[in-house]
């Protein structure tokens, strides 16, 4: 059994214009030790995605559709305190700005012992020694000292790792990372990346990677799916991704990569704008950027399919197969030439 | 003989020429009596200059000052010490209204395409605001001119009269790069234009940056933290670090063949979006983060990091820059002897760096 089975996941949120959908018929499963990386532009609903898993959407507003299943059980449905028990303590969460998700009233040190203190029945004493463990296997330097600082006395490298020592406290299964290192400098991104990478090895959990950057998917995942306006439009192992994408906008964003390992005079951009997902274009949600569109794409939407050499790789766009690897080919002859 | 164009700008036909800039903020302690305690040293001891028509990228970490030295460039902020030339002349110490119609010469691109327009006014206003203020033509002129820089960054020109919150981020810095075009301006100073932006239209707004500089012969400086636009766009890079500069070079050396751990280890730093060649490669590292500003390390400030670091040299004796030929130079006493490097091989401090003119040692 998988360890989170997430079958035909809808969200959408009732707002003043009417109702959003922010993610549609989104399945997916993660393994034990597996790293799954999501792809995407801002509202493509990569992160929605993942706040419903943890049944962090305002309730309010919010309309669920389809099913989570934690080890059988579905998140989705369960109540209130006893998705408390899983989340924070089988799942836990990194979020992009490690500026604004800690308490900066409180130290470091009492925002790390709470997840403990919550979910397990240990004594404070205790809660802390393990929390400096967290902190020391993060690489904080005089963790028993800055364990009593407060957040603002940290950088931005620093605080994300009190992040990152605060999500695995409890030895999570799944950790979910938001953009984890969105906000900070290349160095230190290579530093909590490097970072996560150990951690996995050594706590063995599963990684759910959200973010925008094809690099740092490329460098982490294992499998990787691409949205595009609230949809899985490509979903395949980060190899196959990389040396055969199967779909237009997976294409148009590896064009549009100014990259260090090639050398393109001219980005191929992708002309307009993502849709808005109020009143979300007919048919494929990509045909109106689609330098390929046909007369089908407009009209009906097409299915996430299996491609023919690969059943594990899936894909979602009208276009036959011999046009799309031919257009694989020739993007990959463009942006790999000096890679080899 | 070749010479450093960093270090050795007088060769006449430079549009921009920066020599030794310092910009450092006072820190002070007293509410009447303010009593200068220490300071921050945002900008220290930076020189280079631009010629027409190149783009210069200038690429480091936050917090090491180039934010800080494009508005010193600018004079939105007044530097500390140092000269500033602008097409010949010694702009560093101009009032306002002498610094006015250099104004028309030198424009800018911000980085936050939300926070750099005026929420209240139009778009046509926004972007003819300029010209009024340099009283280039009547209203109908302005007007006219205004839609066709409209037309130029690829809005649509009926658009004149809509506010800038009927737009996306992509458009709304192509409205900021229609403003900065308005006066015609000679260099343009663009601040970190597209890290506000999805990949996407990112690329939409490189391309037209590329677009206008081939159509007007635009000389651009363009300021990120990410490397692989900065190799996209630029003709020439200058890393900056703690302030300092640390190497500059053309940018296919500058990639090719790094001479500085740092930059060394930006460049392993960066992730590559292709898997096998990403993965097969073992980033450098660094320890620890960026030091203050206010009180930053002895001699070469990066020594607390650097992977070759020498006891005894390196926190010593301030690098100059040193020469590796056709103006790529760089500030380090024991410069990288091949690229690509992994993390045990750049520990070998190699050879001290010889310069390859040592009988003219660069001043840093």
């Amino acid at each position: 059994m998988p360890l989170l089975d997430v079958k035909d996941l809808s969200t959408s949120f009732r707002t003043e214009d009417g109702i959003v959908k922010a993610v549609e018929g989104v399945s997916f499963t993660v393994e034990k030790g597996q790293t799954l990386g999501i792809v995407g532009e801002s509202g493509s609903g990569k992160s929605v995605t993942c706040l419903t898993i943890m049944g962090l959407n305002p309730k309010r507003n919010t309309i669920t559709s389809g099913e989570a299943l934690w080890k059988g059980d579905d998140l989705l449905k369960m109540k209130p305190n006893d998705l408390r028990q899983v989340r924070g303590n089988d799942i836990s969460m990194i979020f992009q700005d490690p500026m604004t998700s800690l308490n900066p009233v409180h130290t470091i040190g009492r925002q790390l012992t709470e997840a403990i203190l919550l979910h397990r029945d240990v004594t404070k004493k205790v809660a802390r020694a393990r929390a400096l463990e967290l902190l020391g296997a993060v690489g904080i330097p005089r963790a028993q000292t800055r364990i009593d600082d407060y957040p603002h006395q940290f950088s931005g490298g620093m605080r994300q790792r009190v992040m990152i020592a605060m999500a695995l406290i409890n030895d999570p299964d799944l950790l979910i990372a938001d953009e984890p290192t969105t906000a900070l400098d290349v160095t230190t991104q290579a530093q909590i990346l490097s970072l996560m990478k150990t951690l996995q090895e050594d706590f063995g959990s599963a990684i759910i990677m959200i973010t925008h950057d094809l690099g740092v998917v490329a460098e982490l995942a294992d499998d990787v799916f691409v949205m595009y306006a609230a949809n899985v439009v490509e979903q395949a192992t980060v190899y196959d991704l990389f040396s055969q994408p199967k779909h237009p906008y997976t294409w148009g964003l590896m064009g549009s990569l100014p990259r260090l390992d090639a050398d393109v005079e001219r980005l191929t951009q992708i002309p307009g704008q993502p849709p808005s997902l109020l009143r979300p274009p007919g048919g494929c949600r990509f045909h109106p950027r689609c330098p390929y569109v046909m007369e089908v794409c407009k009209t009906t939407v097409p299915a996430l399919k299996p491609t023919p050499r690969d059943p594990n790789h899936l894909e979602k766009c009208h276009l036959d197969e011999e046009t799309k690897e031919r257009e694989a080919a020739k993007l990959l002859a463009v942006t790999m030439a000096e890679a080899g | 003989m070749e010479t450093a164009p960093a270090a050795n700008p007088q060769t006449g036909d430079e549009l921009l020429v920066v020599e030794g800039v310092r910009k450092y903020f006072p820190i002070t302690r007293g509410i009447i009596f303010q009593k200068e305690i220490a300071s921050v040293k945002a900008v220290d001891g930076v020189s280079f200059s631009v010629k027409p028509g190149e783009t210069l990228g200038i690429v480091g970490e936050s917090g090491c000052g180039k934010s800080t030295l494009a508005r010193c460039i600018m004079k939105l902020l007044e530097s500390t010490d140092g000269r500033i030339t602008f097409e010949g002349r010694d702009i560093t110490k101009l009032s306002r209204p002498a610094m006015r119609p250099i104004r028309r010469e030198m424009t800018m691109i911000f980085q936050d395409p939300y926070a750099s327009l005026n929420p209240r006014k139009r778009v046509g206003f926004i972007i003819g605001e300029p010209l009024e203020v340099h009283g280039l033509g009547s209203s109908n002129e302005i007007k006219r001119r205004v839609q066709e820089l409209l037309e130029v960054v690829g809005l649509n020109p009926e658009h004149y009269n809509r506010f800038p919150h009927e737009f996306s981020g992509g458009q709304r810095q192509r409205i900021g790069v229609a403003r900065a075009l308005a006066v015609n301006p000679k260099l343009i100073v663009c601040d970190e234009p597209v890290s506000a932006l999805d990949v996407s239209v990112q690329a939409q707004i490189l391309n037209l940056l590329k677009d206008l500089q081939d159509d007007f012969g635009l000389t651009y400086i363009f300021i990120a933290h990410d490397l692989n636009v900065v190799r996209h766009i630029s003709d020439r890079v200058m890393v900056m670090y703690l302030g300092k500069v640390v190497e500059v070079g053309s940018r296919e050396v500058l990639y090719r063949e790094p001479k500085h751990p740092y930059t060394g280890a930006l460049l392993s730093a960066v992730p590559i979006a292709n898997p096998e060649l990403g993965r097969s490669r073992t980033p450098i590292v660094l320890e620890g983060d960026v030091p203050s500003p206010v009180n930053p390390p002895s001699a070469c400030n990066f020594h607390p990091r650097c992977p070759r670091f020498v006891e005894g040299h390196c926190d010593v004796e301030d690098p100059p820059l040193y020469s590796f030929g056709n103006g790529h130079v760089a500030a380090c006493h024991y410069a990288l002897e091949r690229w690509p490097m992994d993390a045990d091989e750049i520990r070998r401090p190699g050879e001290r760096t010889k310069s390859e003119h040592p009988e003219q040692p660069l001043p840093a």
